[in-house]
């Protein structure tokens, strides 16, 4: 027993010594990273490199090395810094042979992020349906809560507590109508009025299959959504931008990014990889192009896509000074988990 | 007689500081034995080696002819120990003190002696120990082990706290029963006067070794404190086995021995010392203590 | 002899059992009280939207309630054992002595354990009538690692009571600090799920560390 105990508090002084010396290292010899903006220009046909650089202060070149200065990096970047091409009176009347308008510019250009401890967070199972087509222009937080079982939805009446038995029937019954075989494997929805309109829910069902799920006018709306032959479906976002053009996100088993548009059709992007539990992905989109930032571990990657057709326009890597020392750590930047891992 | 306790080549440090090197000693079946030492001679580390809290350096103690640092608990059933102080759990009251030990001791807890004991205190049976004075915490702790009716009682300084009527009340409790049921006890006090109404035979320690162990009345028989008158400015330099911490004092040097008075005086003379008018006497075991181990 | 051991342990830690729980299920239904002044100043709807837009489990208050509990056992049990060296006294009990310290601990465990389920059982009474089970959940998933960290508290604080050195308590008491790090590391609800078998494994395992303690003291280790 005295043994035993001996061993077990040299195992704590151990694991104690792995978890913290890492930490106190990294802690004195931080050093902060450059960091760059990142941006494709299709004017230039290439990226453009905003960053701050000790002693040189700020820098703006591309991945050629060539600078530019701030005006002609607005300029290359007419998307982006519309409100200050707008102020100097300098925003263009057409772009590519197309007219373009400021408000134009608003309604299309959407950044959307998705980071790998928001993929990999415990969920709590109880999800909101907004009315998609409310009365009142702005949306608002329905009065009930809805969660999945292995049979189908549950609707709960938040103030009372209990269930919805009708509301819950006849959403289970549209979703069964639909071909849906529960329990979900992944539920995708905005559940907040801080947005133009809503989208509902993403689902991928028991068997994988895609479907959009959402409530207009208090009625359930179910459409299966076909998978592109020899996809399957791992990660699901959607997504609620002001040009209406897209429901979503899809992410398939072999880490490719596809878009789920409107009309429920989808089309894979020339993005050559994305696996959301480990990348922290961005996109700033406009009209015509999309810069796509994909961070893994070690390499960041961005992409350039055009907006039409999401085929692939140029691509720039950037390897991250990992700097990571080993040891155990409890926690972790890419979930929300506490467990220990080297 | 054999020995119920017995210590062999006991060695023992704090750190660097020695405190005493290949201690050897036993304590026979049915005799009270005191430890007589000054202070910092290693009574109170040997009596927590003694009651297994501590381990010493080298050597070992055998209770029982069992080692006491691997003592099997039910040998332990049949040792009583007195911490220093009649330290008890002060959170309890007498009743309830008296139930949580009985449970440990089926067959041998004597109920009656603690209660007998108990009914002397005056105290209420819901008063707890801490709110006790001394005198009554030292006969609760008297008490408990009266009741465990162990064979071999181990006591650590059992006069501190206590005043003279306490001190008596307990030395006089405890030799009345040790002798009434021949069980061994091992004890250290810190006044003398006491330990002699209790105590059969005696060790006394001195820095890092042991003086003498021997009963107590052969002790008292044979040890003499000499007095004689001396030049002033003459510095006793006497052989330390025989001559025991002499001292002078405005002309009259004082002195120890086991030496009979001729012997005495036959020796004195051979060693040439400048005396006159050698007196001898008996003393008592205070006396006796301190003319063996020194004043200082 | 079983039954001796937690006759005394009870009456060390009886009054303080009452003021723990009263304080501890005090705290948690200080935490639900809001809770329901939320829901009646804002509805149900708002209680559960935070609660799955923002992770709330609206008991923050808890957070180290239960570890100060399990400290406080830890010092109302064996200081009394410390002072003047009683634990002698019962280490000498004609008993085994792992028996007897783990059996003390045992004790310490279960009035923490006891009041611990106090407090699960008020929040489960009042929860489970605004909530569904999928958010109750949410919130007890938040508050098991500190129920663990009250455990942990007191094995730790049992063993740098224990422990006979004022040099191997301070280092006791920073080690301990550490070790009770890992159950605050996140209050994010289910965060701790997959972990949360083998925190406990190690929780129970940290009651080892008392009986070095207890080696130490009978060696007589001292400053």
């Amino acid at each position: 027993m005295t043994r035993l105990s001996r061993f077990f508090l040299y195992f704590i002084l151990v694991v104690l010594a792995v978890w913290q010396l890492p930490w106190c290292y990294a802690f004195l010899t931080v050093k902060a990273a450059p960091q760059r903006f990142v941006m494709y220009s299709s004017l230039l046909g290439d990226f453009l490199l905003t960053g701050y650089e000790e002693g040189i202060g700020l820098t703006r070149h591309d991945t050629q090395g060539r600078s530019y200065t701030e005006q002609e990096v607005d300029s290359l970047l007419p998307m982006f810094y519309m409100r200050q091409l707008v102020a100097d009176e300098r925003f263009p009347d057409s772009l590519f042979g197309q007219p373009v308008s400021p408000r134009e510019v608003q309604q299309t250009s959407f950044n959307f992020r998705m980071r790998p401890s928001a993929v990999n967070a415990p969920a709590s199972g109880i999800y909101f349906l907004l009315e998609s087509r409310p009365k009142r222009v702005e949306l608002q937080m329905p009065d009930d809560a809805f969660r999945f079982t292995d049979e189908g939805v549950e609707f709960i009446v938040m103030e009372t507590n209990t269930l919805d038995a009708g509301k819950s029937t006849r959403f289970t019954e549209a979703l069964l109508a639909k071909g849906f075989r529960f329990p979900p494997r992944r539920v995708a929805g905005n559940p907040t009025t801080m947005k133009e309109y809503d989208n509902g829910y993403l689902l991928l069902d028991a068997d994988g299959r895609l479907f959009h799920f959402k409530r207009v006018a208090g009625q359930p709306y179910v459409k299966a959504l076909p998978l592109p032959e020899g996809v399957e479906a791992r990660h699901v976002f959607v997504t609620e931008f002001r040009d209406h053009k897209l429901l979503g996100f899809l992410v398939d088993s072999r880490h490719r990014l596809h878009v789920v548009r409107a009309d429920g059709s989808i089309a894979e992007t020339g993005i050559p990889a994305y696996d959301p539990e480990r990348d922290d992905f961005t996109i700033f989109g406009n009209q015509f192009d999309w810069t796509v930032r994909v961070a893994s571990p070690g390499m960041t990657h961005y992409y350039a896509l055009r907006a039409d057709d999401y085929s692939l326009l140029k691509t720039f890597d950037m390897p991250v000074d990992g700097g990571e020392i080993p040891g155990l750590s409890f926690t972790s930047p890419y979930d929300q988990y506490v467990r220990p891992r080297f | 007689m054999t020995a119920i306790l017995e210590c062999k080549h006991l060695t023992h440090y704090y750190g660097k500081r020695k405190i005493y090197e290949d201690l050897n000693f036993e304590v026979p079946r049915g005799r009270i034995l005191g430890l007589l030492g000054k202070n910092g001679t290693g009574k109170t580390t040997t009596i927590n080696i003694l009651s297994g809290y501590l381990k010493p350096r080298a050597g070992e103690c055998r209770i029982f002819g069992e080692n006491i640092q691997t003592m099997s608990p039910a040998m332990r059933r049949n040792i009583g120990l007195l911490l220093e102080g009649h330290v008890q759990y002060q959170f309890m009251t007498i009743t309830q003190i008296e139930k949580f030990y009985s449970a440990f001791y089926p067959g041998q807890w004597r109920r009656e002696a603690y209660y007998e004991l108990m009914d002397k205190l005056k105290v209420a049976p819901g008063q707890i120990i801490s709110r006790m004075s001394n005198g009554q915490r030292s006969q609760v702790a008297l008490g408990l082990i009266l009741a465990q009716n162990p064979e071999l009682l181990i006591l650590d300084d059992f006069s501190l706290g206590l005043d003279p009527g306490y001190r008596r009340l307990f030395s006089d409790y405890l030799r009345d029963y040790a002798r009434a049921e021949g069980k061994t006890v091992f004890l250290t006090s810190h006044i003398i006067q006491d330990m002699e109404r209790l105590i059969d035979d005696c060790i006394i320690m001195d820095y890092g070794r042991i003086l003498t162990q021997q009963p107590v009345r052969r002790l008292l028989d044979t040890v003499r404190r000499y007095t004689c008158h001396v030049p002033d400015d003459y510095e006793p330099q006497l052989p330390a086995d025989e001559f025991y911490h002499p001292s002078v004092l405005r002309g009259v040097m004082e002195t120890c021995s086991f030496l009979e008075p001729a012997d005495a005086e036959r020796r004195l003379t051979e060693l040439r010392v400048p005396f006159t008018r050698l007196e001898s006497e008996k003393i008592n075991l205070e006396d006796a203590f301190i003319g063996l181990t020194g004043k200082y | 002899m079983l039954k001796a051991i937690l006759y005394k342990e009870w009456i060390k830690l009886r009054w303080y059992a009452l003021l723990a729980v009263l304080v501890t299920t005090g705290v948690a239904a200080y935490c639900l009280l809001r809770m329901d002044r939320a829901v009646t100043l804002r509805g149900a709807g708002h209680i559960w939207e935070v609660m799955v837009l923002k992770n709330a489990i609206f008991i923050d208050y808890l957070q180290f309630v239960p570890l100060l509990a399990g400290v406080l056992t830890a010092l109302v049990q064996f200081m009394p054992e410390m002072q003047r060296k009683c634990l002698k006294l019962t280490l000498h009990l004609p008993c085994s002595q792992q028996r007897m310290v783990f059996t003390m601990l045992a004790a310490g465990v279960l009035v923490l354990v006891a009041c611990f389920a106090v407090n699960v059982l008020v929040m489960l009474a009042y929860l489970t009538t605004v909530l569904p089970a999928g958010l109750t959940l949410n919130i007890l998933s938040a508050a098991a690692p500190w129920y663990l960290a009250g455990l942990a508290g007191y094995l730790l604080t049992a063993w740098v009571c224990l422990e006979p050195t004022w040099r191997v308590r301070v280092a006791g008491l920073l080690v301990g600090a550490l070790v009770v790090r890992v159950y605050f590391l996140s209050a994010v609800p289910h965060a701790y799920d997959s972990f949360l078998p083998w925190l406990a494994v190690f929780t129970l395992a940290l009651s080892l560390l008392s009986w070095l303690s207890v080696t130490r003291f009978k060696a007589g280790r001292q400053d």
